[in-house]
């Protein structure tokens, strides 16, 4: 008995050498010198697609302050928080991060960002660079937090194909009218009406019927009317019956961007960015058959990105130099063409004109992220936003879908989110 | 036992040290880690304070989602003793002496060592309701009408669930029974076959108690395999419906990283920690105790 | 075995190898067509396959610089766990007070969840000063328990005739368990090696935040990057999820042959 034992020592033997000593090489080569100069971190949401202009950041970052070392960080957005909440755990939290929809509030609230009233105080032109109303959307309890960076909200798209098919020509008008369209396009394997449901995207449905989350003073749930239970009631009637497509409620973002460029849905609520990706995956979209509108009465949720300073940030006087750096008009400029945003500053204004020249229909698309203004919705600065979406849109989920009575999952969400508002 | 004793049993814990100090850092501090947390409030921005029971108190009396997603980890952990038995069905057949058993074994492991994200987006397109090839399927036998919508229906997401789970975790209980296997010695087949045993008796009287290890390893593994499968579910459902295919660990890592509540998800770790420890007690007990060890014979 | 009595268990084998492979030969086909995989009805076969999208996988990130992480990473966990738990599986095949103690700490510690240690695990590794290192991306992985208790399943089936002549002889532990178990247990051994590199090459969640700049990272974060320029095209998705398959499976495949050494070597054993 020999040749499989010996074969096995050498293997064996071979390859834990080989391990033991590259991991010797490797702990002999450490993770690099020591500091020593100045260095601020940057963590971005999803766009490795841009580092060579990041790079142009850093580069001219680095012509005003020498001194000073950039480091980028990018993760995608289903890793995005699990990165940046262990990173602040462990006390290296980037010091300047991109935060897209409501994530901002929980670390706000808890006294995560650095206060960026008192820096937009010191430079008045600054808060006219900035887009008053999309700043507005980033004040908790009176104090700034974040910048504009680039900026979406919903809007209706239309499938004009269909329209004309069931003879409808101008934007629906009301609720009713809306789901009466979409009634009217169904058609065997053809849906009315789909919504991204993501964060509070729907919310301009109940807008639109009068129905206030919450009061006032944030204290207590409002939803629990009559005039909610009747759009619920509705939207669930029409999800039932297949005029609105299932995957509004049970997509994410990918199945609804899908659904619609599929070319088989007539009206869909989603915000600016989709239009570039249904635009690539659908065929049919050219300037005669997409149409371009505001929802019924107008009402948006906003789903932008901003950028921040971490609280626990050595140098938050640099990071703020970097964000002014990253949205002054050199660079608005070139990331709202680049990527096909607007940046909530005004340098929107030469972006939109650049698209009206090179891209119509983005253009028309693009317009409506400023169209609007005083009607978005969806933007409540609750601590607990998280908890109070999951709270409600799970029995919403549970009632569109037919599981259970609209007036029984709103009294339920009633008190779930009466209960999150108590929680300490 | 003379030896043992004459030597002393020093060398063990020597052996015994560069595990558990692995285990140690990285499985029981973070599990005390999570239950001190498990009674403070705390978030990652400011500093602790004492919190009590109040976590526990609120998921055992108001959150409806702990109870939901606790129910579906017990329904989740049947589907284990099934899997056991088909990947035993299988080892047995992979390991008979017939041409080209490399290949089988090959293909019925691949789909293990596949990246979770994969098997997500390739299990939720076969499930899809319009364009799945299981609906296809089914339709083009003339078996149903139209499609089921499986992965959104409250009805079949768990059971989908169930079953791409079972198919990807199916390699690993065959690699772990085909060790098993292989550490039968032969000759106690060859004598029992002499001796006139049939293939089943042998199976029965042979086999399968000498596989108490490696089947109560399976066991554990299969209570476990929520964990294991997290990213398989959370790729193809998020734990939706409405929390048809919720697990406690899915809750878990949405309560710290999504709601940003890590102290009640360490009060959820702590409770999922005792409830698992509680069945594996169980099963020990059910093996046979000593963890199903089995004493070589001489 | 008479030659007529095999087909059964072909045909029972060959079944159940279709129904696991169907979707693994989608994403194969998926990856050299990009067709969309909702295109209905589905087809069977790949319309104008290409690579490209392999291609891509080269060209949009440092595949190679991932790789050459992956491999060193996966390296140090496999040689650690062949080393670990072989020490304490034997180890748990002694007689000694405290056993039983031992071995519920292990089941116990397996009933903890990764998902619930990251925290923690992550200030541990920076206490060590192991953040941003290969070293540091192995190390939790550098024992698991499943794999102490395939190893301990395989020594216990050891005759003890053999242990007690070879303590006789005067071996010391270690060479008993060099020159007796593990000899006789190469199954365990394929066994841990193809697990062990299973669970660190696929391992994503821990790689995601002890890891913070581009240079350490290992595959499977790279697939996060790489889907970033492609998003959703799943032919893109699939052609980096075969490319960071296709190593544990040429391990597997080497690692079949133990199991027939095992086999063969089984015959001569005591």
């Amino acid at each position: 008995m020999t040749s499989p034992a010996s074969l096995l020592q050498s293997k064996v033997w071979r390859r834990f050498g080989a391990a033991a000593s590259t991991t010797l090489i490797f702990l002999l080569a450490g993770t690099g010198p020591a500091e020593a100069q100045k260095k601020i971190s940057l963590l971005t949401w999803n766009i490795p697609v841009y580092k060579e202009k990041i790079d142009g950041w850093i580069a001219d970052f680095k012509q005003l302050h020498p001194d000073v070392q950039v480091e980028w960080l990018d993760k995608k957005g289903t890793e995005w928080a699990t990165f940046y909440q262990t990173q602040v755990v462990g006390g290296a939290a980037p010091d300047i991060i991109d935060v897209q929809g409501a994530l901002w509030l929980e670390y706000a609230a808890n006294g995560g960002l650095v206060d960026l009233t008192p820096y937009l105080a010191r430079e008045p032109q600054l808060r006219d660079w900035y887009n008053a109303k999309f700043l507005a959307t980033w004040v908790y309890e009176g104090k700034q937090y974040l910048v504009p960076f680039y900026i979406s909200k919903t809007l209706l798209f239309m499938n004009r194909t269909m329209m004309q098919e069931a003879g409808l020509t101008r934007p629906p008008k009301s609720f009713d009218e809306m789901l009466d369209y979409a009634r009217k396009m169904t058609k065997g394997e053809r849906s009315g009406f789909l919504t991204l449901n993501f964060d509070w995207l729907y919310w301009p449905l109940f807008a639109m019927n009068g129905v206030e989350l919450l009061t006032h003073d944030g204290k207590r749930a409002a939803f629990n009317t009559p005039a909610a239970v009747k759009t619920v009631e509705a939207l669930a009637k029409a999800t039932a019956d297949g005029v609105i497509n299932k995957v509004s409620w049970t997509g994410r973002w990918v199945e609804p961007n899908g659904a619609f460029s599929s070319g088989t849905v007539g009206l869909y609520q989603a915000h600016a960015p989709a239009f570039f990706y249904v635009r690539g995956a659908g065929k049919w979209v050219n300037r005669d058959t997409l149409g371009i509108a505001q929802m019924p009465g107008g009402f948006s949720t906003p789903n932008s990105h901003g950028l921040g300073i971490s609280k626990t940030s050595k140098y938050p006087d640099l990071a703020w130099e970097f964000i002014k750096l990253a949205t002054n008009e050199k660079w608005a400029y070139t990331f709202g063409t680049t990527l096909n945003n607007l940046t909530g500053t005004k340098a929107d204004t030469k972006i939109l004109e650049h698209f009206k020249k090179e891209d119509p229909l983005a253009a028309e698309v693009l317009n409506t992220q400023l169209e609007g203004l005083d009607k978005l919705v969806g933007v409540w600065p609750q601590a607990r936003d998280a908890q109070i979406k999951e709270a409600f849109y799970s029995e919403l989920q549970a009632a569109v879908l037919g599981r259970k009575k609209p007036a029984d999952a709103l009294a339920e969400a009633e008190r779930k989110v009466n209960r999150v508002l108590q929680q300490r | 036992m003379t030896y043992a004793r004459r030597r002393g049993s020093g060398f063990v814990w020597l052996f015994l040290a560069p595990s558990l100090l692995v285990f140690a850092l990285y499985r029981i501090i973070p599990l005390g880690w999570n239950a001190v947390l498990s009674v403070e409030r705390w978030s990652p921005f400011r500093p602790a304070s004492f919190a009590g029971l109040d976590h526990y108190e609120e998921m055992f009396f108001h959150d409806e989602v702990f109870w939901r997603s606790l129910w579906n980890t017990v329904v989740f952990m049947t589907s284990a003793p099934i899997a056991i038995a088909l990947a035993l069905g299988v080892a047995l057949l992979v390991n008979a002496p017939i041409r080209g058993r490399a290949l089988y074994r090959a293909a019925i492991f691949l789909s293990y060592p596949l990246m979770p994200v994969a098997v997500g987006i390739i299990w939720r397109w076969l499930y899809d309701e319009k364009v799945g090839l299981i609906n296809y399927g089914l339709i083009s036998a003339g078996l149903i009408s139209r499609g089921i919508p499986f992965l959104e229906s409250f009805e079949w997401a768990m059971l989908a669930v169930i079953v791409a789970a079972v198919w990807q975790i199916l390699g690993f209980f065959m690699v772990i029974l085909l060790a098993g296997l292989q550490s039968i010695p032969r000759e106690l087949h060859e004598a029992a076959a002499i001796d006139g045993a049939g293939r089943a008796q042998r199976i029965g009287r042979i086999t399968l108690p000498l596989l108490r290890p490696a089947i109560f390893l399976c066991l554990i593994i299969g209570i476990i395999n929520s964990f294991t499968s997290f990213d398989l579910i959370y790729v193809m459902t998020r734990g939706g419906p409405n929390y048809a295919t919720e697990l406690l660990i899915t809750y878990i890592y949405r309560a710290a990283f999504t709601l940003t509540r890590f102290d009640y998800a360490a009060a959820l770790t702590v409770v999922l920690f005792v409830f698992l420890l509680a069945l594996t007690w169980l099963a020990n007990r059910a093996s046979g105790g000593e963890a199903g060890a089995v004493e070589a014979a001489e | 075995m008479r030659p007529s009595r095999t087909w059964p268990i072909h045909l029972a084998l060959g079944v159940v190898a279709a129904v696991m492979l169907v979707p693994f030969y989608w994403v194969l086909k998926t990856s050299v067509t990009g067709e969309n995989i909702f295109a209905y009805p589905p087809s069977l076969w790949p319309r104008h396959p290409h690579l490209y999208y392999f291609v891509d996988v080269w060209y949009y990130i440092p595949f190679v610089r991932f790789l050459l992480n992956s491999v060193v990473v996966s390296a140090i966990v496999v040689a650690a766990n062949l080393a670990f738990n072989a020490l304490a599986a034997y180890a748990l095949t002694q007689p000694f007070a405290g056993k039983r103690g031992v071995i519920l700490v292990l089941l116990s510690s397996m009933m903890i969840p990764f998902q619930a240690t990251i925290v923690p695990a992550y200030l541990i590794t920076k206490d060590l000063g192991l953040l941003n290192s290969r070293l540091g991306l192995a190390l939790p992985l550098c024992s698991t328990i499943v794999n102490i208790f395939v190893f301990k399943g395989s020594f216990d089936a050891v005759p003890r005739s053999l242990i007690d002549a070879a303590r006789i002889d005067g071996l010391r532990e270690w060479q008993i368990l060099w020159h007796v178990m593990l000899p006789l247990s190469t199954s365990a051994v394929a066994t841990n090696v193809i697990l062990s590199f299973i669970w660190s090459w696929n391992n994503f969640l821990w790689p995601l935040i002890a890891i913070r700049g581009e240079e350490m990272q290992t595959l499977p974060l790279g697939l996060s990057t790489f889907l970033s320029y492609l998003e959703n095209t799943t032919g893109a998705l699939y052609a980096f999820c075969v490319l960071v398959l296709a190593p544990g499976i040429v391990l597997f495949l080497l690692e079949q042959k133990r199991f027939v050494e095992g086999l063969t070597s089984g015959a001569t054993k005591g």
